[in-house]
């Protein structure tokens, strides 16, 4: 299993659209939120402005994520290396495991940096303006924890939608299209239909609440908004991984 | 040494490979002899586990491929030399699939020296030509040391210098004791590579046996004569019953030995300038012979 991770490391490290890839991840949402802070109005800011701006980039963050997920599968298809990776490793879920276990906590990391990079120049960015000290905020930790998580969660996502798809675009519309549109447009309509309440029942929607620094009223709370999430994504990747274990390479 | 028994495999309706069996023996080449479309990619990716087969089994050393932990030390298998990301470097290639199953990197410089691509071992697959492709393809197969190698078509498409070093590498492998299957659509290119041949047709045997029994089973022969009296002699093989055919100056003799023939001479005083025994292309006694495959599937197929 090591020699399977260690492997599915390089495969993703050694290709250059692969990190490419990961610094825009860091780098779009470190733009948003460093750039919000720095034009943002003096008297406007308090404790939850910067924390605010670094979850609100979170949703772009895991997306890009996400495409990277998709990509680490994907170009094994569209480049014939699924199977030499097969024929390395027989146990198909073991390579299923592995990937994940890899784009899990690249998601995770890259995540990580946009919470710790965000935190020390934005807080930079905020002592050089003529604000007043600032508290800190308590729901800053949990919401960056989560965050970090969704990171994981989300890269494991696009990778089970590569998996089921073999292709990149479809893969990467399908990934981007369900929390924008399909989520929206469901979500819509049950509510129409019963009563606004099912909202929390997306689970996209309620990963990305998870992060929120106040949470909707009407959700699952932080820590059940972010299991319910990873429940779908476990069972997506179930079909997935079912998916690569029977058909023909 | 490899076993494959019963093999079978569908796509959809289609019968790709037909209840195959055959073995492939350690120190020689054998040769996967069949045209295209015959089923021979589908079995090889059969035998390692990619695709899923219906029936049938393929064993290595007596293990199935998919019971070995790290199947690179047994088996090295070449399916396509274009199965490599174009944008990694070929020693970054080699280095993934080292690390898959816990070669060192020591390993991957190795084989890269082995098959001569030291000095583009940092360059982008995507630049290599196809004859460096399947050099970096030889190497991943080599990773491993393993005592069994499979390659699908490994000479398509290469110059002759490519086909020739291919082909040195290939006997070398089988004299060190590994059991080789290579597969072509040529029998010309077998001739050349292979010492033994699995030939199929539509997924189904037609036969398994040396280069040479093959070629005198399905190749045509004919005996050539030039004389002096070889008007003389075309009378005499003709009233025999013989089937001759006469050129300027020269006479083919069909269905029998060079024996017949110059007995037939020594005995009425005929003098011989030449008697010689002629063998037919090989393409032709592969076609003949993967035709009555067609054939015989055609008169099957309908009697069903
Ligand atoms: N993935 C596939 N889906 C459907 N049919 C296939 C597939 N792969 C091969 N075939 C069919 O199986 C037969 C054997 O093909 P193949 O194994 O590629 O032959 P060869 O390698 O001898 O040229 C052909 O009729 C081909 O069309
Ligand atoms: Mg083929």
């Amino acid at each position: 299993m090591i020699a399977t991770i260690r492997s599915e490391w390089i495969k993703l490290r050694t290709v250059r659209s692969n990190v490419t890839t990961a610094i825009v991840a860091v780098l779009i949402p470190l733009a948003i939120s460093l750039l919000s802070v720095t034009f943002m109005g003096e008297n406007n800011i308090d404790s939850g402005t910067l924390p605010g701006f670094i979850v609100g980039s979170g949703s772009v963050a895991v997306l890009l994520i996400g495409v990277l997920g998709v990509l680490c599968v994907t170009q094994e298809y569209s480049q014939g290396t699924i199977r030499l990776t097969l024929a390395a490793t027989p146990s198909r879920p073991r390579v299923y495991l592995a990937k994940a276990v890899v784009v899990a906590l690249l998601g995770a990391a890259l995540t990580g940096l946009v919470v710790l990079i965000g935190n020390v120049v934005g807080s930079a960015i905020i002592d050089a303006r003529d604000v007043p000290a600032l508290d800190s905020n308590p729901d800053a930790a949990p919401a960056f924890l989560a965050m970090i998580l969704m990171g994981a969660v989300v890269a494991v996502l696009g990778m089970a939608i590569g998996a089921l798809t073999r292709n990149p675009p479809s893969a990467i519309t399908t990934l981007v299209l369900w929390p924008l549109l399909v989520e929206g447009i469901v979500g819509g309509l049950l509510s129409l239909a019963f009563d606004d309440d099912v909202a929390r029942w997306m689970p996209f929607q309620s990963g990305l609440n998870s992060m929120f620094l106040e949470l909707p009223e009407d959700g699952f709370g932080r820590w059940g908004s972010l299991g319910y999430f990873a429940a779908w994504v476990l069972f997506v990747s179930l079909i997935a991984e079912r998916s690569l274990k029977r058909r023909d390479a | 040494m490899i076993t494959v028994e019963g093999l079978t495999k569908k796509y959809g309706s289609t019968v790709a490979v037909d209840d195959l069996s055959f073995t492939v023996e350690p120190g020689v080449v054998t040769g996967f002899l069949g045209p295209n479309g015959s089923g021979k990619s589908t079995t090889m990716r059969c035998m390692i586990g990619l695709d899923r087969m219906q029936a049938g089994r393929a064993l290595f050393d007596g293990k199935s491929y998919s019971s070995l932990r790290a199947p690179l030390h047994e088996v090295g298998t070449l399916l396509d030399a274009g199965n490599a990301h174009s944008g990694r470097t070929a020693r970054n290639h080699l280095r993934w699939m080292a690390a898959s199953n816990g070669l060192p990197v020591k390993r991957v410089d190795e084989v890269l020296e082995i098959v001569g691509l030291q000095q583009v071992a940092k360059k982008r697959v995507g630049q290599f030509s196809l004859g460096m492709k399947q050099r970096l393809g030889i190497a991943s197969v080599l990773l491993g040391d393993p005592r069994v190698v499979i390659l699908d078509e490994p000479a398509n498409g290469l110059d002759p210098e490519g086909i020739r070093w291919i082909r040195e590498m290939l006997k070398h492998l089988a004299l060190q004791g590994r059991a080789v299957l290579v597969s072509s659509h040529l029998l010309s290119e077998m001739a050349l590579i292979a010492d033994s041949l699995v030939v199929i047709g539509k997924g189904r045997l037609i036969e398994q046996c040396t280069v040479d029994q093959f070629i005198s089973r399905h190749a045509k022969k004919w005996v050539v004569v030039r004389s002096p009296q070889l008007g003389n002699l075309v009378d005499l093989a003709r009233a025999k019953g013989l089937q001759v055919a006469t050129n300027e100056n020269t006479a083919e003799f069909h269905g029998v030995e060079s024996a017949v023939v110059g007995e037939l001479a020594a005995g009425n005083g005929i003098v011989l300038h030449e008697l010689s025994t002629q063998t037919g292309s090989l393409e032709d006694a592969f076609l003949e012979a993967t035709a009555l495959s067609v054939e015989y599937h055609g008169l099957s197929e309908s009697a069903t």
